[in-house]
C-alpha cells in the first residue's frame, strides 16, 4: 500500500469515527429531549401531590430540575459519556451493572444466531444454484418469501405448541432446568443449549430466508458475468467456480448491509426473549418499561444504540479490508 | 397453470358470499337507515343525539357494499388492476380490503361481547351453544326516537346486553329450564321472546370458536384486521409525507440540514427501532393515534434516502432546470416534476413499509404496548392465546395465520410491483 493511499485510509477512518461519535451524540440528545417532552413531572413519581408543594420543590431542587434546560442537558450528556447511567429503581443497583449482566446473554445468543443464519443461508443458496433446476429455484424463492413473512412471535408460539406442548420434547421457556445448580460444568452448558434450541430456531429462520434471498439474487447476477464464462472456458470444475469465484463476490453486498442486519437481529432477540422468557436485554427493556423503571429503560436504549453504532463502524472497517474500492462509499 | 380467473371474478364471488350469509343483516341495516332518515325529518335534534359511531360505520359500509359491484363494473376499463389475473396474493389482498371496508356486515357479533363465561369460554371452532333472549320491556308505546334506538340495538350488536343468555341445553316445560355446566336455572316462559306461544331458542354458532372471555373469535379477527390496516395506512401516509418533504429539501438544498438529516437517518436505520418505539410508547402512553404517529415517524428513513438520491439526479436534468427557469415554486416542482418520476420506486417502498408497519403493530401488541387493551388486535390475541396454549390452539392459529398471510401478500405484491416497474430484477 503506498503512502498516499494509506493517508487517505487513515483520514477516512478518522472521519468515519467522528461521524459515529456524532451519531452517538445525536442519540443521547434525542433521548434527553424525548424524556423532557414526555408528560408528567419526574417529581410526581416520588412525591404524592397531597404532601404539599414544599416537598416536591425540594425534590426538584435535588434533581436540579429548576436549573435551566441547557444546564440539565449538559449534565445529562456528560453523565452518560462518563458511563454514569443512574440507579435502577427495581434492582437498586447501578444501571450499568444490571445491563451488563443481561447484555452478555443477548450478545452470545445473537452471535450464535447470526452464525447459524449466515452459514445456513450460504449452504442453501449453493445447493439450489448447483441444482440448476428452474422449478426448484422458483419454489425456493417463493418459500423464502413466505418464511420471511412469518413473524417471530407466531413462529415461536407455534414451535412451543408443537415441540413442547404436543411432543413434550423441549422446554417451554427459561434458560435453566430446575436442577441446573447441581450440575457440573459441561452438563450445565448442555442444559442451557437444550433450552436455547427453540429460541435459536425462532430467531434464525427469518434471517435465513432473508440472507438466502440476498445471496441467491447476487449469485444469479454474478453467474452471468463474463469472467465466469471465461473460467468455464478454461475447463475449471463447476463446483470450484461456484465456491471460489461466485460465492465470495456474492457475499459482498451482504457485508455492506451488515449494520442493518445486526439491527434486525438485535430487534429480533427482543421479541424472542419475551416469547421464551430468556434473561436478555430485550426482556429487561420491556420489563423495565412496564414497571416504569426509567433509568433502566434509557440505559437499555442507549446500550442497544451504542452497540449498533459500534458494530456499523466495525462493519465498515471490514468492508474496507475486503474491498479497497469501497473507500468512497463509506463516507456517505 | 392457465386460469382465466380475473380479480373482478373474485370480487364478485366475495360479494355473493357475503350476500348469501348476511342477507338479513343487510336488509335490517337498510331499513334502519330509512328509519333514521325519516327521523331526521321529524325530529332533527334527537336524531343527532342518537347518532353513534357504530351506526354511521355500519350504514356507510352497507351503502358502500351495495355500490361496490356497480362501481367495479364501471371502473373496469380504467383500473387495469381489477381485470388482472388472479393469484393467491391478489385474492387475499382483495379479501383484506373487503374485510376492512365491510367489517360490520361480515361479522354479526360485537367483538367485545362476552356473557355466561362458564358456557362460552374457550369453545373450539365450529361449535355452537343455545341462546335464549329475554323480552326487553317495551310494552308501552314508544316514541319514534326510542323505537329507532331499540331497533338499532337489536341490529348493531352492543358490547353489553343483559337480555341474552347462553346455555348448554334448554328444556321447555311449564317453565324454561336451562343448564349452564350442570347447573340448572329456571325462567318464566312469559319473560322470553315468544313466537306463537313457544319460546324462541336460537343456536349461537361460533365459526372460529371463542377466546378465554367467551368472545367470538371470528368477529375479533375481522375487527383486528381493521385495526391493523388502519394503523398501517396511517403510518405509511405519515412516513410518505415526511420522507418526501425531507428528501426533497435535503436533495434540493443540501447544506447543513442535509448532513444532520443524514446522521439522523443513519442512526435510525442502524438502530433496532423497536427499542425506540417501545421507549416512546412507554413515555407517552399508547393509543391507536400514538402508535400511528410513532410508527410513521420511525419509517420514513428508507423513503428519505430514495427520494434524496432521485432528487439529486433529477436536479441535473434539463427538464427540471427548464421548469425552474419558468418559475414554478417549490411545491409545483415537487408535485409536477419530481413526484411522477420517482413514483415507481416510492410505491414499491411504500408497500414494503406497509408490511413492516403491520408487523410492528402486531409485535407491539404482542409485547403489551399496542392497542390491544381497547381494540382487538392480532398481536394481543396471540399473546393472550399463549397463556391457553395447552387448551386452545385456535386462539393462536387463526390470528397467526391471518398475520402471516397478510405479510406474505404485501411482501409478494411489493415484489411483483417492483418487477413491473423494473423488469431487470428477476
Amino acid at each position: 500500500m503506498n503512502r498516499v493511499l494509506r493517508s487517505q485510509f487513515v483520514k477516512t477512518i478518522f472521519i468515519r469515527l467522528l461521524s459515529s461519535l456524532l451519531t452517538l451524540f445525536l442519540l443521547v440528545s434525542f433521548l434527553f429531549f424525548i424524556i423532557r417532552l414526555s408528560p408528567g413531572d419526574p417529581t410526581d413519581k416520588y412525591v404524592s401531590a397531597k404532601l404539599g408543594s414544599e416537598l416536591s420543590e425540594r425534590i426538584a431542587e435535588k434533581f436540579s430540575l429548576n436549573q435551566p434546560v441547557a444546564d440539565q442537558y449538559f449534565a445529562f450528556v456528560s453523565n452518560i459519556f462518563k458511563g454514569d447511567l443512574g440507579v435502577s429503581y427495581n434492582y437498586r443497583l447501578s444501571v450499568f451493572e444490571v445491563i451488563w449482566e443481561y447484555f452478555s446473554f443477548t450478545l452470545i445468543f445473537a452471535s450464535i444466531s447470526f452464525i447459524i443464519q449466515i452459514s445456513l443461508s450460504i449452504l442453501l443458496a449453493i445447493r439450489v444454484v448447483r441444482k440448476q433446476n428452474k422449478r426448484i429455484e422458483q419454489i425456493s424463492t417463493n418459500l423464502s418469501l413466505f418464511v420471511y413473512s412469518i413473524p417471530a412471535f407466531v413462529l415461536g408460539v407455534t414451535l412451543i405448541y408443537i415441540f413442547s406442548v404436543h411432543l413434550n420434547l423441549l422446554p417451554i421457556s427459561g434458560l435453566k432446568s430446575l436442577d441446573h445448580d447441581e450440575l457440573s460444568f459441561f452438563p450445565r452448558i448442555f442444559d442451557q443449549l437444550y433450552h436455547l434450541i427453540l429460541p435459536l430456531i425462532t430467531l434464525s429462520v427469518g434471517g435465513v430466508a432473508l440472507f438466502y434471498k440476498y445471496i441467491k439474487e447476487s449469485m444469479d447476477e454474478i453467474k452471468n458475468h463474463t469472467f465466469v464464462a471465461n473460467l468455464r472456458a478454461t475447463g475449471l470444475d463447476e463446483n470450484l467456480i461456484l465456491r471460489k469465484h461466485i460465492l465470495p463476490n456474492a457475499i459482498r453486498p451482504l457485508i455492506s448491509v451488515a449494520g442493518v442486519e445486526l439491527g434486525i437481529i438485535l430487534g429480533g432477540t427482543l421479541i424472542t426473549e419475551v416469547i421464551f422468557s430468556l434473561p436478555g436485554m430485550g426482556r429487561l427493556a420491556i420489563d423495565s418499561i412496564l414497571s416504569r423503571d426509567y433509568p433502566l429503560v434509557i440505559g437499555c436504549v442507549f446500550t442497544a444504540g451504542t452497540v449498533m453504532i459500534f458494530a456499523n463502524f466495525l462493519a465498515d472497517l471490514a468492508k474496507l479490508k475486503i474491498d479497497k474500492r469501497m473507500i468512497k462509499g463509506i463516507l456517505n | 397453470m392457465k386460469s382465466r380467473l380475473k380479480i373482478i371474478h373474485w370480487i364478485i364471488f366475495l360479494w355473493l358470499l357475503v350476500v348469501i350469509f348476511r342477507f338479513d343483516l343487510i336488509i335490517d341495516y337498510l331499513s334502519l337507515i330509512l328509519s333514521y332518515i325519516s327521523l331526521l325529518f321529524t325530529d332533527t335534534f334527537s336524531a343527532f343525539a342518537v347518532l353513534r359511531f357504530s351506526f354511521v360505520d355500519g350504514s356507510l359500509s352497507t351503502l358502500l357494499f351495495l355500490l361496490i359491484i356497480p362501481m367495479t363494473l364501471y371502473f373496469r376499463k380504467k383500473l387495469r388492476f381489477i381485470t388482472g389475473k388472479l393469484n393467491f396474493s391478489f385474492a387475499f389482498l382483495v379479501s383484506l380490503i373487503f374485510v376492512f371496508l365491510f367489517a360490520p356486515i361480515i361479522s354479526n357479533e360485537n367483538p367485545e361481547f362476552s356473557k355466561n363465561l362458564s358456557v362460552t369460554k374457550l369453545l373450539p371452532p365450529l361449535s355452537s351453544v343455545k341462546q335464549i333472549e329475554l323480552k326487553s320491556d317495551k310494552g308501552q308505546k314508544l316514541s319514534e326516537v326510542e323505537t329507532f334506538r331499540v331497533n338499532s340495538e337489536s341490529i348493531i350488536k352492543p358490547p353489553f346486553n343483559n337480555n341474552i343468555m347462553f346455555a348448554d341445553s334448554v328444556v321447555i316445560s311449564d317453565q324454561v329450564v336451562y343448564y349452564q355446566k350442570n347447573e340448572a336455572y329456571e325462567v318464566e316462559r312469559d319473560l322470553l321472546i315468544n313466537k306463537a306461544g313457544i319460546p324462541v331458542i336460537e343456536e349461537k354458532f361460533y365459526l372460529l370458536g371463542t377466546d378465554e372471555f367467551g368472545r367470538d373469535l371470528f368477529s375479533r379477527l375481522i375487527y383486528g384486521t381493521r385495526i391493523s390496516i388502519t394503523v398501517g395506512l396511517g403510518a405509511v401516509v405519515l412516513s410518505f409525507i415526511i420522507g418526501i418533504i425531507l428528501g426533497f429539501i435535503a436533495g434540493y438544498r443540501g447544506g447543513l440540514f442535509d448532513i444532520l438529516l443524514n446522521r439522523f437517518t443513519e442512526m435510525f436505520l442502524a438502530f433496532p427501532v423497536i427499542y425506540l418505539i417501545v421507549l416512546i410508547l412507554a413515555l407517552f402512553g399508547s393509543s391507536i393515534l400514538s402508535i400511528i404517529i410513532v410508527l410513521g415517524i420511525s419509517g420514513w428513513m428508507s423513503l428519505f434516502k430514495i427520494v434524496k438520491s432521485e432528487v439529486l439526479s433529477i436536479k441535473q436534468k434539463d427538464f427540471f432546470s427548464t421548469a425552474e427557469l419558468v418559475g414554478l415554486n417549490k411545491l409545483q416542482l415537487l408535485s409536477r416534476e419530481i413526484l411522477p418520476v420517482i413514483l415507481a420506486p416510492v410505491l414499491v417502498n411504500l408497500v414494503f413499509l406497509f408490511s413492516n408497519v403491520v408487523l410492528a403493530e402486531a409485535a407491539l401488541s404482542y409485547l403489551g404496548l399496542g392497542t390491544g387493551n381497547t381494540y382487538p388486535s392480532w398481536g394481543s390475541m396471540i399473546s393472550s392465546g399463549q397463556e391457553y396454549i395447552t387448551k386452545a390452539w385456535w386462539l393462536i392459529a387463526f390470528p397467526g395465520l391471518g398475520l402471516i398471510l397478510t405479510l406474505y401478500t404485501f411482501n409478494s405484491s411489493g415484489r411483483m410491483l417492483g418487477k413491473v416497474f423494473n423488469p431487470r430484477i428477476k
